[in-house]
């Protein structure tokens, strides 16, 4: 341990500097300031430095998961007990709950993530219906897992400075956010998955109704309907496709990896695919089904905007990639060409068009959201590893990039209390560091060289234009999403235009205040990360790309042996992964009699 | 012990419930009663039930197919796993909504002795209505536990009230006429009044009489259908529980719908499960599936248009009773696992039920009932711990997990998708976004609006006996929801043979 203290020293240093350097502002918030700064190196140091794996693979310790969902689940339920009347009390016990779950999720970086499985746990949770509470990380999910502990507590730091009425309320929809959403990054049974892409649509349905705007009510409960629809068609689905299950292997599981063993006919995976796909695709959204995101977001409280924007919407597309694709690769595959035409139309383009067109800005990021998980969903369709991998990092991009937008709106309403681009103009005269973070994250959301957007929309971009999936519209494809990059400068650009530079006419914009420390120190680490990711990708792909690298293969060969299964009936196909199968529950009564049967014949 | 150990929850309710009746008459004699004397009688009651509930849980352990007593008094109470099951639910619902009503009667002013004895015979009749295996006893438990409800809706004694016994009473006795109107012309047919003959004649054919076969068949199905309050035969259910005071509403909408599903279960399978009756091509399962779709659709849909809470509970209690109908009709295809998700459906949606009336008592003190939505406004602000119950167990009856009404919903329509009934199961779950819809509601007014300038306010009211059962329920309404496996099974070694 001395040893490992002494090898943090540059994290210490710089936090220490941090935490010197304002010498004018309180301890508090020198603190605060010394340990972002200290937290970010040692993020940087965790993932530059690869340590060599052993020969039987470094120590995981396996309950690291079930720790980081339990400890917010844990922490809501303890809020409970503390008294009402102390906010501050509970601010600071909600900020150290989640400072304690980034901290422990920064270990999930102490080891390389290769092919398959880490941090595995399992438990029996019913047994009589195949369930079982089965968490693992890739090199996919482990990015997903740390974009949430990272967002959230500078969502919950940020909108503590705007929202001042029923605070408990709050923190307790915060923790309890933060579970159901770590939880679904991580499970790989069906039901544990299910149960949490439901529990966090509560909180978040509470957070739009109580705090939002002034259409709160209707933008909550479409919210929660849409999501909901979807994902009752999601349970329905799901529960076919156990049985189906069962009625080969002769016992039912919900775990993700012994229902992939299961080669389903043609038609079946057609009508599961259709049901998980248009779950996902409400909560990604992706056009039809994107017309509650504009509402929600505009609603919704700063905070909730960030975490809807940044983590929420990644799990529609992480269980597309994770569940839509992994189920069933023949419907994904053969769907993809058509799939990834509406995402580049109705996604990328037209939700940029309609970005263009907005009065409110907060509706235009909204918006800009729809176009930047048109390049997500855009790669996933594709299929290339190239371009899945720019899926995943712009899953984490668009949380950064669209969360600081989030943010830096949520400065500007706190002051004027209105979003309207109208209003502003000549901001960059009374607001100059805001301004200047504006900038940057504008250039991040854009995809300039040199920030974050780029490396995921090339990648994006570069993997579809070669997709054997989109066949002849591979290159069109890529083509109008290249398009849309520019669509996106010309609809980001005219609103800084408009807002940050020209004439100061609105004499309300006289006396704005710049940027306080609050918000500074909320949207720092996102700045640096932006600089971080945009510089130094490898970082992020090289641990991904294991994982990457196997999901493809499993999945291409999956669509070759679905397609010459055809429509026959279902049968279990092993398939030869150990890494993947590693943790799968043991094959039914049926399938071992059949198997010792196959050995008996063979023997004779 | 002869056979009395098998009947030892009906002999326990029964008794207990003599002795309450004769404290009760002996105790108002005395010069001195105060009022609220008689709300004395709330825990002991609940304790009754609830020590009935235990008793046919060690009944459940011991086995009651080694019972020597279970076969002296086969074929007219079978106490069998079947029936110690529901035995349980049923008083727990029972003592749950009696602990609900020691805490609102005298609030409200409603401080009247009857009240314990008549929920306990009540319960008796449920008991009797689980365990009937004779269409004698039957009609003799159907009577028993619907007489004391007709009894406790009314009540109130206010005009609304009565009006609601009264139309509760005649159309309630209407569809026992038909019932033991199916069960005569069944005996004239096949000779038999237990429920095992008729279905063993049946099932034999030969020499009968379909037509009138068919007939009683129709009958008596019409009266199930009535207790259990599906569409269209539920007319009387939002006018009786809007009209009944709020904790009996719960117990009828928990303890008696559950014993009409034992006894509709019991009839269904053990009478009608044969080749002819019990098919898809020409019996009762297309006729309940129909049922069950109209129950889902109609009464979820007619729920999101009530302005009163109450109402739009009762009406989310018939659209239950829907899903519930999904779990019956699979079970002549799937067996043993669909018994089983109706079970586990009854006990889940008792505790959920439960503590949603529950929660709803807890909100109103006298004169300040909460009955509309307009009186919760703004309610999670001024009394937190009563929104958080209500929202808690909302959410379980809108089957958001992790909760018992999620796992129950899943566990139905699974069995309807091992069944092959897909559309049923995509019809259930989509009608139950639409419950969302309405369970909703309640959380938006209590968190997201405050109340009209002027307009009442609901004012909660103190009573421990109301905390106590809402916690009760809420902690089963969590352990079914994150450990379902020991009751699953249950469930599944309960079901009928």
């Amino acid at each position: 341990m001395p040893s490992s203290l002494f090898d943090l020293w540059p994290v210490l240093g710089v936090g220490a500097i941090g935490a010197l350097i304002p010498t004018k502002q309180d301890w508090k918030l020198r603190a605060g300031l010394g340990l972002s700064a200290a937290l970010l190196v040692l993020f940087a140091l965790k993932t530059w430095d690869v340590p060599v794996v052993p020969e039987d693979g470094p120590k995981e310790w396996p309950n690291l998961l079930s720790a980081l969902i339990a400890i917010p689940l844990l922490g809501a339920g303890f809020l409970l007990f503390l008294p009402r009347q102390s906010p501050e009390l509970l601010k600071r016990f909600t900020l150290g709950v989640l400072a304690l779950d980034l901290l422990l999720s920064l270990s999930l970086l102490s080891v390389p993530m290769t092919k398959g499985w880490h941090f595995q746990s399992i438990k029996e949770w019913v047994p009589s219906l195949g369930i079982r509470y089965h968490v693992a990380v890739d090199g996919i999910s482990v990015w997903l897992v740390l974009l949430t502990t990272f967002i959230t507590p500078i969502a919950v730091f940020a909108s503590f400075g705007s929202i001042k009425t029923r605070i408990k309320e709050l923190c307790f929809s915060y923790l309890l956010m933060q579970g159901a959403m770590l939880c679904s990054f991580v499970a790989l049974d069906l039901f544990l998955f299910y149960v949490a892409f439901e529990l966090m649509l509560v909180p978040m349905y509470v957070m739009i109704g109580i705090w939002g705007g002034a259409e709160k009510i209707k933008a909550s409960l479409k919210f929660f309907l849409y999501t909901m629809f979807g994902s009752v068609l999601l349970l329905a689905s799901m529960l076919y496709l156990v049985w189906e299950y069962t009625r080969i292997t002769g016992a039912p599981s919900f775990d993700l990896l012994a229902l992939s063993r299961v080669m389903l006919p043609q038609k079946v995976q057609t009508v599961c695919f259709l049901a998980f796909a248009l779950a996902f695709f409400i909560k990604v959204p992706m056009f039809p089904v994107h017309t509650w995101l504009p509402d929600a977001h505009v609603q919704a409280p700063t905070g909730g905007s960030v975490i809807l924007a940044a983590i929420m919407l990644k799990v529609g597309t992480y269980g597309y990639l994770r569940f839509g694709m992994g189920l069933f690769p023949w419907a994904a595959g053969t769907m993809s060409a058509n799939l990834a035409g509406v995402a580049v139309l109705g996604g990328i383009l037209y939700g940029a068009l309609c970005a263009w067109k907005q009065d409110d800005v907060k509706k235009l990021v909204a918006y800009s959201s729809v176009a930047h998980l048109g390049y997500v969903m855009l790669g996933l369709f594709s299929a290339t590893p190239s371009a899945i991998s720019g899926s995943i990092l712009q899953m984490v991009n668009h949380g950064i990039s669209t969360g600081a937008l989030f943010l830096l709106v949520g400065v500007i309403y706190d002051r004027r209390h209105t979003r309207q681009v109208d209003e502003f103009g000549g901001l960059a005269k009374v607001m100059p560091v805001y301004a200047v973070l504006w900038l940057i994250v504008t250039f991040a959301s854009i995809g300039v060289p040199g920030t974050n957007g780029f490396v995921g929309e090339f990648l994006v971009i570069m993997g579809t234009y070669v997709s054997p999936r989109l066949g002849r519209f591979a290159g069109i494809d890529a083509v109008l999403a290249a398009f849309g990059v520019i669509l996106g400068a010309v609809y980001m650009l005219s609103v800084t235009q408009k807002m940050m530079f020209g004439p100061l006419s609105n004499p309300k914009n006289k006396r704005l205040a710049d940027v306080n420390t609050r918000e500074s120190v909320a949207l720092a680490p996102l700045i640096v990360l932006i600089f971080v990711i945009g510089f130094f990708p490898s970082l992020f792909t090289d641990r991904m790309k294991d994982a990457v690298a196997a999901f493809d293969v499993r999945y291409r060969d999956s669509f070759e042996l679905a397609k010459a299964h055809g429509n026959n009936p279902a049968e279990l196909v092993t398939i030869d992964d150990a890494s993947f199968l590693k943790g799968a529950p043991p094959l039914g009564k049926a399938a071992v009699e059949a198997a010792r049967q196959a050995a008996a014949e063979g023997s004779k | 012990m002869g056979p009395y150990l098998a009947v030892a929850p009906l002999l326990l309710l029964a008794l207990g419930g003599c002795g309450l009746m004769m404290t009760e008459a002996y105790a108002s004699f005395t010069k001195t009663r105060e009022e609220g004397a008689s709300s004395q009688l709330a825990l002991p009651s609940a304790v009754t039930m609830l020590a009935a509930a235990v008793m046919a849980f060690g009944l459940w352990l011991k086995d009651p197919a080694t019972l020597d007593g279970a076969a002296v008094l086969a074929p007219w109470l079978v106490i069998d796993r079947f029936s110690v099951f529901f035995t349980m639910v049923t008083c727990l619902g029972g003592a749950l909504a009696t602990l609900l009503a020691g805490g609102y009667l005298p609030e409200h002013n409603l401080d009247r002795g009857e009240f314990y004895p008549l929920m306990i015979f009540s319960t008796l009749g449920c008991v009797v209505l689980g365990a009937a295996g004779d269409l004698l006893t039957l009609f003799l438990g159907l009577e028993t536990m619907s007489l004391g409800v007709y009894a406790l809706t009314g009540f109130r004694r206010s005009p609304r009230s009565v009006e609601a016994a009264l139309k509760y009473f005649l159309l309630g006795s209407f569809a026992a006429a038909l019932l033991l109107y199916g069960g005569a012309l069944l005996y004239g047919a096949t000779g038999h009044t237990d429920l095992v003959g008729i279905g063993q004649a049946l099932a034999k054919g030969g020499r009968l009489p379909y037509p009138a076969l068919v007939f009683a068949f129709c009958l008596i199905l019409v009266g199930l259908v009535f207790k259990i309050g599906a569409v269209p035969f539920h007319m009387w259910v939002p006018d009786a529980y809007e009209g009944a005071p709020t904790p009996v509403m719960a117990y009828m909408s928990v303890a008696v719908k559950s014993a009409a599903f034992a006894m509709a279960l019991r009839v269904l399978v053990t009478t009608f499960g044969d080749a002819k009756f019990g098919s898809w091509a020409t019996g009762w399962p297309p006729i309940l599936a129909l049922l069950a779709v109209l129950t889902m659709v109609i009464a979820n849909l007619i729920a999101g248009r009530q302005e009163s809470v109450k109402r739009m509970l009762a009406y989310s209690s018939v659209a239950h009773a829907g899903y519930v109908l999904v779990g019956v009709v699979s079970v002549m295809r799937v067996g043993a696992e669909a018994q089983a998700s109706v079970l586990f459906y009854l006990l889940a949606y008792t505790v959920s039920t439960v503590g949603a009336v529950g929660a709803l008592v807890w909100m109103g003190s006298r004169g300040k009932e909460a009955t509309s939505y307009e009186d919760l406004a703004g309610l999670g602000r001024r009394h937190p711990a009563a929104g958080f119950a209500m929202s808690f167990f909302l959410l379980s009856l809108a089957g958001v997990p992790p909760s018992a009404g999620f796992f129950a919903k899943m566990y139905v329509f699974r069995a309807a998708v091992g069944a092959g009934f897909y559309w049923l199961a995509v019809i259930g779950l989509l009608s139950s976004v639409i419950g969302a819809y309405y369970y909703l509601r309640v959380m938006v007014y209590m968190y997201m609006r405050e109340p009209a300038p002027g307009a009442p306010e609901a004012e909660p009211m103190r009573s421990g006996m109301v905390v106590s059962a809402l916690l009760i329920s809420g902690v089963v309404v969590l352990l079914l929801g994150l450990v379902p496996g020991a009751s699953l099974e249950m469930a599944i070694a309960a079901a009928v043979k």
